[in-house]
């Protein structure tokens, strides 16, 4: 191990390129749909709450602008810090998400123990741990890149860290972040070269456990089942899918224009949060939501263009990671509200509302605009 | 520094393809529930977000055929409270139990349902307007008194089985009220606008009003002063006989159109819960079947007539009695009626002769005639629980059942299938349906949007049989059973009937009968109608003596107010030693009072005031009047033809 670790350097060169500019107007792009839906989202209920209908829009935008602070930080820095920081950060994730879960330090917030801080200080160490295992699983995925057609120390190891991770995180629980962060690190070990009958075996076993995973809370069978006909439980498991379906559904191509919609009004649940796409579809149209879509289309495309171009293979597992992690919320999260994929509590990129996980996403985006600027053409 | 290795790259680029295949998946899906369900989300959504405040038509009111109000509706308030709007349920449940008399805990239920809006019931429907000012005065935030509205009846239980009554939705339950609800009550108005899940109106939501289109006024062929005279007579009758029941049908003979109904005992329509069911239930002119005795002997006598089956003058022999199949059927009369006519057969309501008409006709011919003249099927009444009557099947009809029919035993028929076959047979022959609806009156605009035409059902018998039946029964008033009904100058005619009442075992029941008259007048251009039944009263159970004078009081003062003139050439009534001659008052006007008491005129005089000649009289010289009636003479010195 010592051996390949002197053998592979990070990059030490200097940017060939500017950054990604794609990639810069795409999440400037969301960013805005995302602070003047939010805005949109939850001017009434803000109001009604805190007496300001700014309320949520205002940290929104501070949330944002932190953002994309960090994000041109990260772009700038060298690029062999990430690698030289992945091993720590990993533990220190590890060690917050243990924390999270002790009563009475852990904040309980809709049901999961996810968030550790004290009012609006505080962050979701799961969404740190995101970033984490994606450096550490490109710079771990590197270092045994020899090893990957080995199924016991090529691919049981990555996977046990993300398995680990994802453990962790169940017991908050929060099947969504759990669900992105295997997601991602399924793509990275893909990517890594990873072969396909032992991915198509662990695929299987994944089934499974999700099978199992599902089985094991009622909710989440009834979610499913609510998923493939709404209309058999109206008011209960298919009451959110079909509330969204009602805000999507209406806005046809035009939408009924911004601040029109009418499902924010306390049909949909937390419109500014996971149903911030149902708002978006009903007041900006077909035309709105599938720009978004086309955004973040883009994105899966320079994302992995950085990867593919990228110097070195931990750069490019880097990118794939971010990309990964960005697109897989998102699809998820389109999906589940436009009724293709079976509930599950989680937030749109970009454009719900949620201050650490924004600019956790935007720290991440600021990883793949570094690694771009040393693009190979 | 590792490089990225082909297989990488290559395994990178299939994930870009995936990626853009899911996005690309996503893109379609969101165009499929956009533009292609959208219109079907649409529709359902807005059955989510739309929210209606109803707003109440007025109820049509009924009125007789003189637009005299029958029913309308008074302002009675009610209390709604709208659950999001209330602050503090317990204290505003508090406040209105103690107000409106309720049980506190049902009314914080009540008020705290998850419901746009509430009626606090049923102790805040329709509340006296002191209460309603009392609870405005309150302000209480998400209460409020709204216009509401119940059933009046301004003459209390008149025509009440007619008119029915209505619930506190103000929805017919009974009667006209309910046969016509749905022309009578209108339809909602309502408030829509588009409200969040807690029924809070949008901002930006569009508020449409559809105004409620209230119902119409209904116009009754009834005539309230027909009816009043005909309730007043039978309040008279419950009081005189102490009867089970009495009722009585008034209809125009010509159109169908009843211009009174109505039966004993009654109820209030505005208090009908206090009310026995059975007797809110039950409208018996319409409902009640029974024998009709010898009334039904118009219907076999028009059918002889007709089928050229006898000639009035015809004479024929009663013993008291006529032998059919072996079967002694005895005439009402002990000894029967001897030698007569076959007027006088009628006159007299002589059985066996009427057993004779019926075998004369012979089974087919007599039941096709009482079927035509509607028997044995509903009149088709505009009120609800008409009953159809029972006749014998034709194949059990033998001589007994045949004879027995003749003279109206072994059926049983509803009042009001007497009342349209006799109009029939009187009228010309028109067997009418009798009605009650007469016109519908935009409530607005005061005019009317439809007209009720007499329909005609058949035509049973000629104008020429028609006559002679009117002749006959003018006849059976004047000189036979009929006497009691006898009006001067008004030409009534009419038939009695006693009708034995089965009993639960279905033998005849002992001295418990139903005394009936169908009466009407005048005989040569029929204008009214009227039967009268009395069931089981006390003491004397004969029709011509209970049932008559009802029917002839209903005909006179009715004639009198329909302003009927009277007549001249009627048959005259037949004197018998218990009939008081009806004379006309002579002129006395100008005649000195001297010559009056020296002449041989032998009525009672009243003298008022001084003088030598008569100016005045009451009665007017002319009218006719009983025998013995006492003339009042105002004296005076001048002649008033000098004036």
């Amino acid at each position: 191990m010592s051996q390949s670790f002197r053998e592979v350097k990070t990059p030490m060169s200097k940017p060939k390129s500017s950054p990604d500019l794609l990639i810069i107007a795409a999440i400037f792009l969301l960013l805005t749909i995302g602070v003047i839906m939010v805005y949109s989202a939850s001017a009434a209920f803000s109001l009604h709450k805190y007496g300001d209908s700014f309320f949520y829009a205002k940290r929104q935008m501070f949330f944002a602008a932190l953002g994309v602070f960090m994000m041109m930080v990260v772009s700038r820095l060298e690029p062999k810090l990430f690698y030289q920081w992945s091993k720590p950060l990993l533990l220190i994730c590890f060690g917050l998400l243990v924390v999270v879960l002790i009563p009475g330090v852990g904040l309980l917030r809709g049901g999961a123990r996810s968030w550790l801080g004290i009012g609006a200080f505080s962050i979701q160490p799961s969404e740190f741990m995101k970033l984490a295992i994606i450096l550490y699983l490109s710079r771990f995925l590197t270092l045994n890149a020899h090893q990957i057609q080995s199924f016991i120390r090529g691919l049981l190891p990555p996977l046990g860290i993300a398995g680990g991770a994802f453990a962790l995180i169940m017991l908050q629980p929060d099947l969504g972040t759990g669900t992105v962060l295997m997601g991602t690190a399924m793509v990275m070990i893909f990517a890594a070269g990873a072969r396909m009958k032992h991915l198509l075996g662990l695929g299987m076993v994944g089934v499974i456990g999700f099978t199992g995973l599902v089985l094991a809370a009622p909710y989440r069978i009834a979610r499913i089942t609510a998923f493939l006909n709404p209309w058999q439980d109206p008011l209960g498991a298919g009451y959110q899918l079909i509330q969204s379906l009602y805000a999507i559904g209406p806005g046809g191509l035009m939408g009924l224009g911004i601040g029109m919609s009418r499902q924010k009004h306390l049909y949909l649940p937390e419109p500014h949060t996971d149903f911030i796409f149902s708002i978006l579809g009903e007041e900006l149209g077909f035309l709105g939501a599938g720009t978004v879509i086309v955004l973040f289309t883009v994105l899966v495309w320079r994302g992995l263009r950085v990867a593919i171009t990228a110097p070195d293979m931990f750069s490019s597992l880097v990118a794939a990671g971010v990309t990964g992690m960005i697109v897989i919320q998102a699809g998820i999260n389109i999906g589940v509200v436009t009724g293709a994929f079976p509930v599950t509590g989680i937030t749109l990129p970009f454009l719900s509302y949620g201050g650490s996980s924004l600019t956790l996403t935007l720290m991440a985006v600021g990883l793949l605009l570094n690694l771009s600027r040393y693009s190979k053409s | 520094m590792r490089l990225t290795g082909n297989r990488v790259r290559k395994r990178l680029f299939i994930t870009l393809i995936l990626g853009l295949l899911l996005f690309g998946g996503l893109l379609g899906r969101l165009g499929y529930v956009q533009l292609v369900k959208g219109q079907w989300l649409s529709e359902k959504a807005e059955e989510l977000w739309g929210r209606d405040i109803p707003f109440e038509a007025k109820r049509g009111r009924i009125l007789d055929r003189n637009q005299e109000v029958l029913t309308y509706n008074i302002s009675s308030p009610t209390v709604m409270a709208v659950p999001v709007q209330i602050k503090q349920p317990a204290e505003t449940a508090r406040k209105l139990a103690r107000i409106l008399k309720a049980p506190e805990e049902k009314v914080y239920r009540q008020i705290t349902k998850k419901q746009l809006f509430v009626y606090i019931k049923p102790w805040g429907r329709k509340i006296p307007e002191e209460t309603a000012r009392a609870i405005q005065g309150m302000r209480i935030p998400g209460i409020a008194v709204v216009e509401d509205s119940k059933r009046h009846y301004p003459n209390g239980s008149l025509a009440a089985h007619i008119l029915g009554f209505t619930g506190i939705d103000n929805q017919g339950l009974a009667g006209l009220e309910l046969v016509y609800d749905d022309r009578l009550k209108g339809t909602r108005g309502h408030v829509s606008f588009s409200a969040n899940a807690r029924g809070e109106k949008l901002p930006g939501g569009e508020e449409t009003y559809s105004p409620p289109q209230d119902g119409m006024d209904l116009v009754l062929t009834i005539d309230k002063n027909i009816q009043m005279i005909m309730e007043r007579e039978m309040d008279q009758a419950m009081e005189q006989y102490q009867p089970e029941n009495v009722l009585a049908v008034a209809m125009d003979p010509k159109t169908g159109e009843i211009l009174g109904m109505g039966s004993r005992p009654t109820y209030r329509p505005d208090q009908y819960r206090d009310a026995d069911p059975r007797i809110y239930n039950r409208n018996l002119p319409i409902w009640r079947t029974y024998e009709p005795g010898s009334t039904f002997k118009i219907i076999t006598l028009a059918a002889a007539l007709e089928e050229h089956k006898v000639n009035l003058k015809e004479s024929f022999h009663d013993p008291g009695f006529i032998k059919v199949a072996g079967a002694r059927l005895r005439c009402w009369k002990h000894g029967g009626h001897g030698h007569q006519s076959y007027l006088e057969v009628v006159e007299n309501s002589c059985n066996p002769g009427f057993v004779t008409l019926g075998q004369r006709l012979g089974k087919e011919k007599l039941f096709s005639y009482i079927k035509k003249f509607g028997f044995g099927q509903k009149t088709g009444v505009d009120l609800n629980g008409e009953a159809k009557g029972i006749l014998f099947s034709p194949k059990r009809v033998g001589p007994v059942e045949l004879a027995t029919t003749a003279f109206g035993q072994g059926v049983s028929v509803t009042p009001i299938q007497q009342v349209a076959a006799v109009a029939a047979v009187i009228n010309g022959g028109r067997l009418m349906e009798p009605h009650l609806e007469k016109e519908w009156v935009d409530p607005e605009k005061g005019e009317t949007v439809e007209k009720v035409k007499p329909r005609m059902k058949r035509k049973v018998v000629s104008e020429e049989t028609s006559q002679k039946v009117r002749k006959a029964l003018e006849s059976v008033v004047a000189k036979g059973t009929g006497r009691k009904a006898f009006i001067d100058g008004y030409r009534v005619g009419g038939k009695t009937g006693t009708a034995q009442k089965v009993g639960p075992d279905g033998r005849y029941l002992k001295n418990n009968h139903i005394v009936s008259f169908i009466g009407f007048a005048p005989a040569d251009d029929p204008r009214l109608v009227v039967y009268v039944a009395v069931d089981n009263p006390k003491g004397v159970q004969f029709g011509g003596v209970v049932a008559a004078p009802i029917v002839k009081n209903i005909l006179h003062d009715s004639l009198r107010y329909m302003k009927v003139p009277k007549r001249k050439n009627q048959i005259p009534l037949e004197k018998t030693p218990l009939t008081t001659p009806i004379v006309e008052v002579p002129n006395l006007i100008g005649q000195d009072v001297n010559d009056i008491r020296n002449s041989l005129f032998q009525a009672r005089l009243m003298v008022y005031g001084t003088g030598k000649k008569v100016i005045d009289q009451q009665p007017k010289p002319g009218q006719r009047v009983k025998q013995g009636t006492p003339i009042r003479i105002y004296l005076g010195d001048k002649s008033p033809k000098g004036d």
